[in-house]
């Protein structure tokens, strides 16, 4: 047995995460008119001006912007302690984000170097001030569990991502002569399998058990898959050393992730069939997409070493693993977390009998429309890569999903807003 | 003899804010002088705040089945 002591003054004033929040929707809207906005079909290739713009805009603009907000939030949570000078270091990143997010989407859509140069400092600003700032939290903090291996895993993950990221966007810039085709091969993985399969394997460790009342993920998964799915996106570093041939290492690596990363996906939904309380549930739904999408990602990024020969396996991976599994679960997590913040703070204000059910505060019935819409883009998106008028479905999804997630999000702040108005009168 | 002055509460497998109800709930009916019990099975780090607010003092232990039990009194 263990006597644990805390610092307390834990929790950050709800406008933190709620600001990053509630923008995010916006960059869903931007997305769904760049993809149209281009010439062609983006999905033709990883490289067309549009569908690097519109991945941008969702990567950084809707998901990092809801994974920055949320692990201001979740670190007092699960770890017990906030961001250090939590209010600036909220500011310092949500401006440069939002504006460096902005103007790379737009430089690589319009092939604007002036706008990258500009963007990847702003993003560098964003970026480098939430890795500090978290890691002198996670160094700070009483908490030991898995949730905080893989956050800290994360982090270092993103700090890779970033910094190639800068390099690539500097280089495209400037017409510098580098090895583009890895170091944004490097970036994807870090990016993908690195930054956002990590923070969603740590936060689904907390999540899950907590609001969709299951049994705990088992003791040797905390243990070993953060740090393994960590070692193997080192390993597929490898062939970024000069003069190196890698392949067979390269291959062993996206083997191995994969397996991770299914291996995640299977314990979750077997998890999710030992529940509870077992009554129809919109953001389980969500997790519940993302589970399958995530296999299914597992499968068609395994599928070219064996058919090599059959197109497109690689980018069905890609929209699978993106749209289907990291979006799904954004858009679940997001109608639980929002929600419950509004109810604890405003229980905390203390007057309890004007403190709405937590089922309230967003109505469910939104939530299962956005969860077709969200179905009914992922399988447009999925078939776009064949045909060429599905990009006008994808684009129209997310813009009626962005519309949807931010009437949501805007919903619960006026509850929250109106609420605490009676309470100051009381 | 003090038998009187310890209160248990188990909210082990309740959804939130559930756990953070009952407790805040049974805190107001505790007695001067008595100390709550609370089995829980997840370290409650938002309640802290508020025990703090409400002029309680507390001691987390975490247990070796993973969860984790609290005792709960008035500041003297």
């Amino acid at each position: 047995m263990k006597v644990i002591s805390l610092s307390t003054e834990q929790a950050p004033l709800i406008s933190i995460p709620l600001r990053f929040f509630i923008t995010a929707p916006l960059f869903l809207l931007l997305a769904g008119i760049i993809l149209v906005s281009g010439t062609g079909n983006p999905f033709a290739s990883i490289h067309t001006p549009a569908l690097l713009a519109a991945t941008h805009c969702i990567t950084l603009g809707f998901m990092s912007m809801i994974m920055l907000g949320a692990t201001h939030q979740i670190l007092p949570v699960v770890v017990g302690r906030p961001m250090p000078i939590s209010w600036l270091t909220a500011w310092l990143t949500f401006i440069p984000l939002a504006l460096g997010a902005l103007l790379l989407s737009a430089g690589l859509m319009l092939s604007k170097p002036v706008w990258l140069n500009l963007a990847w400092p702003l993003l560098g600003l964003a970026f480098i001030t939430f890795i500090s700032a978290s890691l002198m939290s996670l160094a700070q903090a009483p908490a030991r569990n898995h949730t905080k291996t893989a956050i800290l895993l994360s982090i270092l993950a993103l700090a890779g991502t970033i910094a190639l990221g800068m390099l690539l966007a500097h280089g495209h810039a400037n017409g510098f002569l580098l090895p583009y085709a890895k170091l944004a091969t490097a970036h994807i993985g870090l990016s993908l399998g690195g930054w956002i399969m990590l923070l969603i394997v740590g936060v689904s460790y907390q999540v899950v058990p907590m609001f969709q009342i299951t049994p705990n993920y088992p003791e040797w998964l905390g243990i070993f898959l953060a740090p393994a799915l960590f070692i193997v996106l080192l390993l597929s570093l490898l062939p970024l050393m000069p003069n190196s041939e890698q392949h067979r290492v390269t291959i062993f690596a996206q083997t191995l992730f994969w397996f991770l990363a299914s291996s995640f996906a299977v314990t979750t939904l077997i998890l999710q069939s030992k529940r509870r309380r077992r009554v129809a549930d919109a953001t389980l739904s969500f997790f519940r997409l993302g589970m399958v999408s995530l296999i299914c990602a597992a499968m068609f990024g395994l599928a070219p070493l064996f058919f090599p020969d059959i197109d497109h396996l690689a980018m069905l991976s890609a929209v699978l693993f993106l749209l289907g599994f990291a979006m799904s679960l954004m858009h679940g997590m997001l109608y639980k977390i929002v929600p419950f913040l509004v109810w604890f703070h405003l229980f905390r204000c203390g007057v309890k009998i004007s403190v709405p059910n937590m089922k309230e505060i967003i109505a469910e019935k939104w939530m299962w429309r956005h969860l077709w819409l969200h179905c009914s883009t992922l399988i447009a998106a999925i078939f776009s890569l064949w045909w060429d008028m599905a990009v006008w479905l994808v684009s129209l999804g997310l813009l009626l999903q962005s519309i949807i997630l931010g009437y949501s999000l805007v919903t619960a702040i006026l509850l929250y807003k109106h609420i605490l108005k009676r309470i100051e009168v009381i | 003899m003090f038998s009187n002055l310890m209160h248990e509460l188990d909210v082990r497998g309740l959804p939130p804010p559930e756990p953070f109800e009952n407790i805040i709930k049974t805190l107001t009916t505790l007695p001067a002088g008595a100390v709550l019990k609370v089995h829980i099975h997840r370290e409650p780090f938002p309640l802290y705040e508020i025990l703090l607010d409400g002029g309680y003092t507390w001691q987390t232990t975490r247990l070796k089945d993973g969860n984790f039990l609290i005792r709960i009194s008035h500041t003297p």
